[in-house]
């Protein structure tokens, strides 16, 4: 039976809030293969259409980064739960990312995530992106856990 | 015996080689600055962060997974050659 998070489960492990979260649910999780899929529904509504850009609204490199990075800190939390209940800090280590198509309002973006090591201190995971079937960005990011002072 | 001593030593040193190369790249280092001793920290400015990502490209290279209480003593390309070296060994 297929794993899936609602946004309430989402917010226990992802400490970002609006305007930042950027995870609306969890598709799938196997913890097994270190891997989720989780969703972004884009939407006019979403504040950074309003200056990016007026006229054209585009979802912005950064922000598709960053919800790549939150996909990526759910896959931790499913494969190191204990660290993840803690509540730590997460930060971005590493980035490469790459961009094929622009995002824009009415697309949903459904981000695989999949974990290629995971220490108790961070992580190395792989994300992929994809606007219906079509990929969208892809990235590998490096990110640290520390236990929240 | 002593052919067997001989082998293993070469097969370091080939280890050593591919995870000098590993990391001369991600901490973009030049050949001269990495020292097999050095220290990653104390000595050539890498941080945890990169200590995790050349451990994530030796793994895929090699195809084995360094355990996490290994990773505190690959602080160094000598370090790191001895725990693969044993991995290897076992695999």
């Amino acid at each position: 039976m297929r794993d899936v998070w609602e946004i309430e489960k989402i917010k226990e492990v992802l400490p970002q809030r609006y305007p930042f979260l950027f995870i609306d649910k969890v598709l799938e999780v196997t913890p097994q293969e270190r891997k989720v899929i989780c969703v972004k529904n884009v939407t006019i509504n979403d504040y950074f259409f309003q200056g990016h850009f007026p006229a054209n609204p585009i979802m912005p490199g950064v922000i598709i980064i960053e919800a790549m990075a939150q996909a990526a800190i759910i896959s931790f939390s499913v494969v190191k739960p204990d660290i993840a209940r803690e509540k730590p800090d997460y930060y971005l280590g590493k980035i490469e990312a790459k961009f094929y198509h622009s995002i824009k309002p009415g697309d949903q973006l459904i981000i695989h995530a999949e974990g290629e090591k995971f220490l108790s201190e961070g992580g190395v995971v792989k994300v992929c992106a994809k606007v219906e079937g079509k990929i969208a960005a892809t990235g590998r990011i490096i990110f640290g856990v520390k236990p929240r002072k | 015996m002593e052919g067997k001593v001989e082998e293993k030593e070469v097969d370091l040193e080939k280890i050593k080689g591919e995870i000098r190369k590993i990391v001369m790249e991600i901490a973009e280092l030049s050949e001269e600055e990495l020292k097999d001793e050095a220290d990653f920290t104390n000595e050539l400015d890498i941080d945890s962060m990169q200590v995790l990502e050349i451990v994530t490209v030796i793994e895929k290279k090699y195809k084995v997974a360094i355990p996490e209480d290994k990773i505190p003593t690959c602080r160094s390309v000598q370090a790191i050659a001895e725990v693969m070296q044993e991995l290897l060994e076992k695999k």
